[in-house]
Order: structure tokens, then sequence, then C-alpha cells
């Protein structure tokens, strides 16, 4: 008798819609985008007294160190998080397409220059050269650190588009269209990208995460975001004294919400992993 | 054969050239002052002439070609300038510290590699039951967690409420006993483990997904197999070539993995130091740290296609591009996991 069995949870959740995770994140976004209508504080305002408070029926989810509203502070917050990882991706998707593109439409000598270029980029740990790129700005912004992430996170991008490229760079079409006179930009958006589109989407989408998460890694080492800058990392770059005071709600509760944006992201970007096998096992 | 390892030796070292090149005009580029982590607070006071024998003495003052002329020559000869910062011989600086880095990495390492395989191997076999499903859903919501968040979550709970484990440092000034030890390598491997596991389970599971789902198996299964000995003398060891490739491109990636970890835990590794380096200004203690990771990341990406080769002959003849495609794909892959 054959046992039916289901095949893989992502096979079965390739046919089905991520409805959760989008309806939550669509809360999120818009939570944050309309953040004036329903915060009870303004998150910028310092109410020394209140510091260091406990989650109450004042203060939904406590005071920080110095005194902000955190409840306030997580939805004001989330725009500047939000912006930066799609600034960051945007910056990074971009530069990777091109760079890829370059290299695979180059000749043989050039792509091979550029990828080495690319491998040795990648080979320098990512924390320093951020380090090293952040310190060209006296004090760091939403811009410059979306910069600063972007141009740190093209490169494995980059070998996709480039290795999708090349094999596609002898068909048919593209040399007609380079008969015909078209550009390498015209090529690139016509012919070229609506082709290895797929194959990057999944990770376009996982580097929205990976700058989000970046943002608030730097800012809670300190080289991110400064204080005044309310986002979900400095948030969390506070928690040096909260640590010792004991005082959890400081770091459990923006990161709770930072996490659960990056889940959403990751259940949605699954979505764009390519289709599994969905064939019985045979064990 | 010596002409094939002759080759990737050139590429190497050409590699460590440029990567030199590339981090000796970033980090010189960079605004900042050297002589802020070499003469600390005193800097400010100093006058304009002052300064400048300042410079003079850590020889400063030179186009930046003939500075990095300079430091190639010494590197070459092994000489790689002094730390401005500990004002020692940059290698002893990193010698003390490579230890501390190595014991959290490599345990770190070790962990991951039998976790993920087991962890891999318990999913296929409950392929699509509950437990798979669970484990599934877990792991990907651990991979979501940030490093320096968990590290805090872990401190908060084990350090600040418990009290059973230190929050920081490699050992207690004054003990630095093996129990010692151990009590503060626990956190912070917790999170370097934590951060990776699933995600080289991940690939296993999904390597012996395609694995059990070939012909032979079946064929197997025909002649009456049990199921273990298919998986596991079988499936497991079709997979394992390309499992350990993978495990070769791990390497970087897991010691990359510990420098966050280390910021948060101020354990005293290279990833804190690299951090401290970059931040400071301590150029040749930058420049030799990067080398040294450098060198670590394009070894590692050549053992891994060597090893791929030597223990799957397959991918030897005729279809080395196939090779060449596993690990460009799980390199990618690590990628979009880099900032993780």
């Amino acid at each position: 008798m054959i046992k039916k069995r289901m095949t893989s949870p992502s096979a079965l959740a390739a046919g089905k819609k991520p409805l959760l995770p989008a309806l939550f994140l669509v809360l999120i976004v818009a939570g944050c985008l309309c953040c004036e209508l329903f915060i009870p504080y303004d998150p910028a305002y310092m109410d020394l007294a209140h510091a260091s408070e406990g989650p109450s029926r004042q203060f939904l989810f406590g005071t920080d160190t110095m005194g902000r509203d955190i409840f306030s502070m997580i939805w004001y917050g989330g725009r500047i998080s939000l912006t930066i990882g799609l600034l960051a991706t945007a910056v990074s998707a971009l530069l990777a397409v091109l760079i890829g593109a370059c290299s695979g439409l180059a000749p043989r000598w050039l792509d091979g220059l550029i990828m080495r270029l690319t491998e040795i980029i990648l080979s320098v740990p990512n924390l320093l050269l951020v380090v090293l790129l952040q310190a060209l700005w006296q004090q760091a912004g939403v811009l410059s650190i979306s910069l600063v992430i972007g141009l740190t996170s093209w490169m494995s991008i980059a070998k996709v588009v480039r290795t999708e490229v090349r094999q596609l760079v002898h068909s048919d079409y593209v040399l007609a269209s380079r008969c015909m006179g078209g550009g390498f930009f015209h090529i690139l958006a016509r012919h070229l990208a609506p082709n290895f589109f797929s194959s990057i989407m999944f990770m376009v989408i996982m580097n929205i995460r990976g700058a989000i998460v970046a943002e608030s890694t730097l800012s809670f080492l300190g080289i991110g975001l400064p204080l005044e800058i309310i986002s979900w990392g400095s948030m969390l770059s506070l928690t040096e004294n909260s640590l010792l005071a004991g005082c959890w709600w400081i770091i459990v509760i923006p990161g709770l919400f930072l996490i659960a944006t990056l889940m959403c992201i990751t259940e949605l970007g699954e979505r764009f992993r390519g289709a599994r096998s969905r064939r019985h096992s045979n064990l | 054969m010596i002409a094939y390892y002759g080759k990737k030796l050139l590429l190497l070292l050409g590699s460590l050239f440029l990567l030199s090149l590339l981090v000796f005009f970033i980090a010189r580029l960079a605004p900042g002052d050297p002589l802020v982590s070499y003469y600390g607070d005193r800097v400010e006071k100093m006058s304009t002439e002052e300064r400048w024998q300042a410079e003079e003495r850590l020889r400063l003052n030179d186009p930046l070609p003939v500075q990095y002329a300079r430091w190639l020559e010494g590197a070459l000869q092994g000489d790689f300038g002094i730390s401005y910062k500990y004002k020692t011989e940059v290698t002893e600086v990193i010698g003390s510290r490579a230890v501390n880095t190595l014991i959290l990495g490599g345990t770190a390492f070790v962990l991951v590699f039998a976790g993920a395989l087991a962890l891999g191997v318990f999913c296929v076999w409950h392929e699509g039951r509950l437990a798979d499903r669970l484990i599934c859903r877990i792991g990907t919501a651990l991979s979501c967690i940030p490093e320096f968040w968990l590290s805090l979550l872990l401190i908060l709970i084990f350090s600040v409420a418990l009290g059973w484990l230190p929050s920081s440092g490699a050992y207690t000034p004054g003990d630095g006993g093996l129990w010692d030890r151990l009590q503060h390598l626990v956190l912070p491997l917790l999170v370097v483990v934590l951060g990776h596991l699933w995600y080289y389970s991940y690939m296993v599971r999904n390597r012996l997904m395609e694995e059990v789902r070939a012909e032979y198996v079946l064929l197997q299964k025909s002649c009456g197999l049990s199921k273990s000995a298919i998986l596991l003398r079988h499936c497991l060891r079709n997979a394992l070539p390309s499992y350990l490739s993978i495990m070769a491109l791990a390497v970087p990636h897991i010691m990359g993995g510990t420098y966050v970890v280390e910021a948060v835990f101020s354990y005293p590794g290279l990833g804190t130091l690299s951090y401290e380096s970059a931040r400071y200004q301590d150029y040749n203690l930058l420049m030799l740290l990067c080398l040294i990771s450098g060198a670590v990341v394009i070894f590692c990406s050549l053992l891994a296609q060597t090893v791929g080769e030597r223990l799957d002959r397959r991918l030897k003849h005729g279809a080395e591009a196939a090779a060449v495609a596993t690990v460009a794909a799980a390199a990618a892959e690590e990628g979009a996991c880099a900032h993780d």
C-alpha cells in the first residue's frame, strides 16, 4: 500500500499564499507610516521624571533610560528602519545589476578581473568595510548609512547576475537587438533584466532583511545612527545601561518588533525562491 | 598536479596583493587621526610642530604610494610594523588574541558541523511530519534573530536574571582556570552556533531531500534494505562531498560571525581587535587582520573546490562545472545572509 504523505513544508508553502505574513507586514508598515494618528507621546520627548519605567497603563511598553515612550518610538522608528532597508537594497541591487551585467557582457579578461575584484571585496569582513566607509561621513545619517550598507552588500547578487547574463548573451534575440543598434542599457532593460529578474528576486528581498539587521547592528555598536535619530537599531543601542538595571522591556519589546518584521519579509521572500520538486520521497 | 596547485597558489598570492592594496588605500583615505590611537588624548594639546614631528616618527608624512611600498617591503620580510595603540609588534598583539577567537570559532564550527548534519538527517527522516515542520519553523524564526539581540537576550536571562553565567570577557582577571574560561565561553558560543546552525541544516535537508527522490532509493527499498541503511549508508554518502565543500566555505562565514558576538560580549578576540583597529586608524594592525581573514576566505574557497573534486570523482571528469556551480550557489546564498 502506498502511504500518502505530504511532500515537504516548502512544497506546501509554494502552493499556499503567505497571507498571514503579508497582512502582518502591511499592518506594521501602515502603522509606521501613519503613526502620528495614534501614538500618545512625542517619541523624541525626554521625560526624565519617568525614565526607565516598566510597561504600565500610562506607558504601554514602558520608557527607556532617557524617559522616552517606547510605544511611540517603535512606530516612529520603524519608518527609519524600513526606509534604510529599502534604500540600501535599491543601491545594492542597482550596483549588482550594473556590475554583473558589465562583467557578463565584457570580454573574458575584463570579466575575470571584475569577478576577482568582487571576490576580494567579499573576503574583507563586512563589519570592517562598513566602519571604514562610514568614516567618510562625519556624522552618520539615514542617507549615509543606507549608502554604506548598499555599497557593501551588492557582491553576491552581482555574481548571480553575471552568471545569468553570460548564459543569455549568446541567445539570438540579444544578437538581433545588437545588430539593430541596441545599446547596453536597452539590451539590459529589455532583454536581460526580465530573464534574470526571477533568479535574483529572492536575494534582493533577503537583502532588505539584511540591511535592516545591518542598520540595527551598526547602531547598536555605536557606529550607526545617533540616539536622536530614532530607529529600531538606535533604540537598542541604549541597552548597555538598561541591561545591568534589568530593564528588560527596553531590549525585548523593540527587538520583538524587529524580528516580527524580519520574519514576515523572509516568509514573503521564500515565495520567490523557485518552486521545489513536488515529487514524493522514495524513502 | 604541481602545475594545478601552483596556479592556485599564484591566484592566492595575487588576490592577497590586491586585497592589501585595496585595504591600504581605503584605510588611509578615510578621514581620521591615527595619532589619537598612539598618543591618546594628548594629541589635542599638541602644537603643529609637535604634531609634525610625531607624524614624522610614525612615518605618516610621505606620499601614500611611498608608504605602501615601504609597508610591502617590510611585509615581505615578515615585518608588519607596530600597532599604534598597543605599541608592540602587530604579530604579537594578534597572536595573543587569536587563541581566543580560535577557541570560540573552532568550537562553534565543530558544533555547527555536527549539529547541522544531525538535524538535516533527522528532518529528512521525518519529512513532512510534525517534527520536521516544527524544526523548520523554529529554524526560520531563529535565522531572523539578529545576533546582537540574541546575545542581549541571553545576557538578560542567564547573567542578569539568573546570575548563572558571566556576561563579558573571556576569563575573570586573576582567575583564568579551565572552569572559569568555559563559563565565559558558553553564551558567546551559544549565539554563534544558534546563528549559523539552521542555515547549514537547511542545506543538508534540501540536499538529502533531492537524494531520497533518486531512483536507486526505490531499487534498494524493493531489495529490502531498511530505511536507516538507505538513508545513512547511501543517501548521506552521496550528499557528503557537497556538504564538505560547503563546510569549507563555512569556515570564514562562522569566523566572521564571531565579530559582532565578540563585540557584544567584549570577548578579547580578533573580532573586537579588528573593530577597534578600523575605528581608530591603527593602520598596521588593520592591514594584517584584513590579510589574515582574506587569506582564510580565499584558502577555504580553494579548499572547497579541491575537497569536492577529491571526494567525488564525477566532479573532476567532465563535470567540473557542476562543482563550481554548487560552490558558487553556496557562496551566493551565503552572501545573502552575510549581514546577519
